[in-house]
C-alpha cells in the first residue's frame, strides 16, 4: 500500500501525492511515458531512498520504519541490468541468492530452479558479458526471485531487447503471477501492461492521471476507437472540426502531420473525415483504425503518445 | 555473514582481470628488478677488501711491550690480515722491502716500553711499498691505538698497585703491570674503515632490497586506490542499488568492502615479497614475524587511507585522478622513489606522518636487523592510523546516508 507518496529534489517535485494498493497475488501495471516519475516511486517503495512525505507499506511492514524487514518481502528487478558482467550466470545468481541468505543445498537448488525457468540452464556457465541483450534481461529478472519474494517489482524490464526474449519474459512473469507471485510491472509498453496487469495506474508528471482495470479505463474514453490520418505534409486543418459537427472538439487531436479523431463508429464517419480533410487541402498519406487500448486513454488523457 | 560472500566476489572479479593483475603483480615485481638492477651501486658501500700483506717487524725494544705488540697483537689478532715475518736487521727489512718482499716494514726502537710507560712520545718507523698504502695505514693505527691504549692502562695499574701498596695491598695486586691487552683491540682500528652509516649491529640494506620495500609499499597504495574506485564505480552502477536491497545492511556492505580491499591488499604484498625473494634472492630481514606484522599493519592503514579518501570523493573519475596524483606524492615523500638515504633526517622524521613513509622505514630496519620487538610500536602505529581513517570515513558515509533519509 502506498499513501500520498511525495519526492521532492532540492525545487523538482519527482512524484506528487501517490496513492495506490496492490492485493495479495495481483498484477498491477504502472504506465507513463519516459519521466512519468515511475522508476522515483519504485525506488522509494523498494526502500532505496525514503519519500519526502507518505506512506509505504509492504504485507503490513512499514518500509520507512523498517527497511529491511521490509524488503525481505521484495524482489527488485532493475530498469537497468544488474548483474556482474565478468561472472557467469550461476556465479551471478549464486552471489545474489547469498546476499538474500540463502545458502548451501537450498541456494543450488533455487539456482538450477531459476536457471531453467528463465531458459538459461545450458548457457549457466558462460559470463554475463557474452549474452545478449534479452539473454541479460533474463537473468536479471531469476537473480530477483531467488528469495520467492511475495512481491516481484519489474521496472522496464525488457527496454532494448528482441521479440522472443520480451515474449520469454512476459511469459515467465505471468507464469510466476499465476503461482501465487504479487507483481508490480512498470513499462511504457502498453501491450505489455495489458497483457499482464489487471490494474493499472496511469502516471504522467509524478502523478496519477487515472487508476482502474483495463476495461475501466477503456470506458473512461467511451470505449471509442481512434481514427488516425496521416499526412504528407503539415497542413492547416483548423476548420475540420467545423466540418465534423457530430464530433465533440476534445475527441479531435491535431499533431504535425497527424490527425486523431475518437469515434465509436469510425468506419460510419472515416469516409466523410477523408473527403473534409482532402477538401481542406490536406493530402492523406494513410489512415489506420485503432480499438480502444490503454495507449488511447493515455492519449485522451494527455494529449501525448505514451512514447513521447 | 554475507558481507564475506561481498568480500570473495570482489576478489573473484578482481581474479579475472587480467590488466588489474598486470598492474598489481607484475608491474611492481619488474619495476623492483629495473630500479634495483639500476640503482644497485648507489647502495653499495666502498668497502675496503684488504688483501692479506707481508709485515715485517724489527724489535729493538728493551722491554716487554714491542714483543706483546709483535706476537699477541700483528702474528695472533691480525692473523687474517697480516702475515708476520720477525727480522734481524734494519737493512735485511729494507732489502726485503726494495724486492718487494714483503709490503710493510716496522721497525721498533730500542726505548719503545719505556716511551710507552712514561707516556712520551716512540718513534716507530713505517716503510710501505708504494702499492700499499692502506696496509701501511693499517699498521699505523694499530700502533699507534696500541701504544696510546696500554700508556693509559699500564698507568692506570700502576697508581692502584701503589695505593694497594700504601693499604698493606689487601687486594694483592701486582707491583708491575701484567702484559693484559684489555678489550678487543682489533675491533678499534677496523671500525675506522668498516664505518656505515647503520647501526654497528645491523646490516646494510642494497638496492634490491630497498626497492622490493620501496615499490612494495607504492604498489599497495595503488592496489587501494584501484580497490576503492572500483567500490565507487559499483556505486554508480545498478548492482549496487540491488545490493541495498538484500539482507544487506549499509554496515556489512562497507564491511565487506574493506575485508576485499584488506584480502587483495595482503595478497599482493605477499607476492611482492615472495616474488622478489624468488626472483631476485632479496633478504627480507631475518624476522619474518617483523615482516608479516608490519605488513599486516600497513596495508590496513593503507586500507583506512584508501576508503576516507573515497568517502570523501563521489565519483570513480574523480577518485581515481586524485587517488593516483596523491599516491605519486606519497612514494615521493615516502622514498619509494629516491631513497630515504638522501632525505635529510628532518624529513625523514616529517614523513612519518605518511603510512607508506612509516612503512617503508620499518621494513627497511626488519632488513636491517630488527627483530618484531624493535617493530612492534611502529606497527601499532600504523594500525591506530588505519583505525582513526577508518572510523573518519565510517562517519562520513553515515552521515552522508543519514542526510539521504532526512
Amino acid at each position: 500500500m502506498v499513501k500520498d507518496l511525495t519526492k521532492k529534489f532540492k525545487n523538482i517535485e519527482a512524484v506528487k501525492n501517490v496513492t495506490f494498493s496492490v492485493e495479495k497475488g495481483e498484477a498491477y501495471g504502472l504506465l507513463g511515458p519516459n519521466g512519468a516519475g515511475k522508476t522515483t516511486t519504485i525506488q522509494m517503495i523498494t526502500g532505496l531512498f525514503p519519500p519526502s512525505s507518505g506512506q509505504i507499506s509492504i504485507g503490513g511492514i512499514d518500509m520507512i520504519q523498517t527497511p529491511k524487514k521490509a524488503q525481505d518481502l521484495i524482489g527488485i528487478v532493475p530498469q537497468e541490468i544488474a548483474l556482474y558482467q565478468n561472472m557467469s550466470a550461476r556465479e551471478n545468481l549464486k552471489f545474489w541468492g547469498r546476499m538474500y541468505g540463502l545458502s548451501g543445498q537450498l541456494l543450488k537448488n533455487r539456482v538450477d530452479e531459476a536457471l531453467e525457468l528463465i531458459g538459461l540452464t545450458a548457457r549457466a556457465k558462460d559470463k554475463v558479458v557474452t549474452f545478449s541483450g534479452g539473454m541479460k534481461r533474463r537473468v536479471n529478472i531469476a537473480a530477483a526471485i531467488l528469495h520467492r519474494p511475495d512481491l516481484l517489482i519489474m521496472d522496464e524490464p525488457t527496454v532494448g531487447i528482441d521479440p522472443q526474449s520480451r515474449t520469454h519474459i512476459l511469459d515467465t512473469v505471468r507464469r510466476l503471477n499465476v503461482e501465487g507471485m504479487t507483481v508490480i510491472y512498470t513499462s511504457h509498453y502498453m501491450e505489455e501492461v495489458e497483457y499482464l496487469c489487471e490494474r493499472i495506474g496511469i502516471m504522467d508528471h509524478g502523478q496519477f492521471i487515472a487508476q482502474g482495470t483495463i476495461s475501466e479505463l477503456r470506458e473512461s474514453i467511451g470505449d471509442r476507437s481512434r481514427i488516425l490520418l496521416s499526412f504528407s505534409q503539415e497542413h492547416n486543418l483548423q476548420q475540420v472540426p467545423v466540418l465534423l459537427p457530430n464530433i465533440d472538439d476534445k475527441d479531435i487531436q491535431l499533431e504535425e502531420k497527424k490527425l486523431t479523431v475518437f469515434h465509436k463508429k469510425p468506419q460510419e464517419v472515416l469516409s466523410e473525415l477523408v473527403q473534409q480533410v482532402t477538401k481542406a487541402g490536406a493530402q492523406v498519406k494513410a489512415v489506420e483504425i485503432i480499438e480502444p487500448n490503454l495507449e488511447s486513454v493515455f492519449l485522451h488523457l494527455t494529449g501525448r503518445s505514451l512514447r513521447d | 555473514m554475507s558481507f564475506w560472500w561481498l568480500a570473495l566476489k570482489d576478489m573473484i572479479h578482481l581474479g579475472r582481470d587480467k590488466k588489474a593483475i598486470l598492474t598489481l603483480v607484475f608491474m611492481p615485481i619488474l619495476l623492483i628488478g629495473i630500479l634495483g638492477a639500476a640503482f644497485g651501486n648507489m647502495f653499495q658501500e666502498e668497502e675496503a677488501h684488504i688483501q692479506k700483506f707481508k709485515l715485517g717487524i724489527v724489535n729493538h725494544d728493551e722491554g716487554e711491550l714491542g714483543e706483546l705488540l709483535e706476537k699477541e697483537l700483528f702474528e695472533k689478532n691480525l692473523a687474517t690480515t697480516a702475515e708476520v715475518e720477525s727480522i734481524e736487521h734494519d737493512v735485511e727489512l729494507l732489502r726485503q722491502l726494495e724486492e718487494k718482499q714483503l709490503s710493510i716494514g716496522l721497525i721498533l726502537p730500542e726505548t719503545f716500553s719505556e716511551s710507552i710507560l712514561l707516556g712520551e712520545e716512540s718513534s716507530v718507523n713505517i716503510i710501505s711499498i708504494p702499492e700499499a698504502e692502506i696496509q701501511s695505514s693499517i699498521v699505523e693505527i694499530v700502533t699507534q691505538q696500541f701504544s696510546e691504549t696500554m700508556g693509559v692502562e699500564l698507568t692506570g695499574m700502576k697508581l692502584v698497585a701503589e695505593a694497594g701498596d700504601r693499604a698493606g695491598n689487601p687486594a694483592g695486586f701486582e707491583k708491575h703491570p701484567a702484559p693484559v691487552i684489555l678489550g678487543n683491540p682489533t675491533e678499534l682500528p677496523f671500525d675506522v674503515l668498516k664505518e656505515t652509516t647503520i647501526e654497528p649491529d645491523q646490516k646494510q640494506v642494497g638496492s634490491f632490497q630497498y626497492y622490493a620495500a620501496g615499490m612494495g609499499v607504492m604498489f599497495l597504495l595503488m592496489t587501494v586506490v584501484n580497490g576503492v574506485g572500483a567500490m565507487l564505480e559499483e556505486k554508480e552502477q545498478e548492482v549496487y542499488r540491488r545490493i541495498l536491497t538484500t539482507n544487506l545492511t549499509y554496515s556489512q556492505y562497507l564491511l565487506g568492502k574493506l575485508l576485499g580491499l584488506l584480502f587483495l591488499a595482503t595478497i599482493q604484498l605477499a607476492i611482492i615479497i615472495l616474488g622478489t625473494k624468488v626472483l631476485f634472492d632479496v633478504h627480507w630481514g631475518e624476522s619474518i614475524a617483523g615482516i608479516v606484522l608490519v605488513g599486516l599493519a600497513y596495508v590496513f592503514s593503507a586500507c583506512g587511507l584508501g576508503v576516507l579518501c573515497g568517502s570523501l570523493l563521489k565519483t570513480e573519475k574523480s577518485f581515481s585522478t586524485a587517488g593516483m596524483l596523491g599516491t605519486q606524492i606519497l612514494a615521493a615523500a615516502g622514498g619509494s622513489m629516491v631513497p630515504l638515504y638522501v632525505f635529510p633526517e628532518w624529513l625523514k622524521e616529517v614523513v612519518t606522518i605518511f603510512p607508506n613513509a612509516l612503512a617503508l622505514q620499518t621494513f627497511l630496519n626488519v632488513m636491517s636487523g630488527d627483530h618484531i620487538q624493535a617493530v612492534v610500536y611502529e606497527a601499532l602505529i600504523l594500525i591506530l592510523m588505519g583505525i582513526i581513517f577508518l572510523v573518519m570515513a565510517f562517519m562520513r558515509l553515515s552521515l552522508e546516508r543519514r542526510k539521504s533519509y532526512a
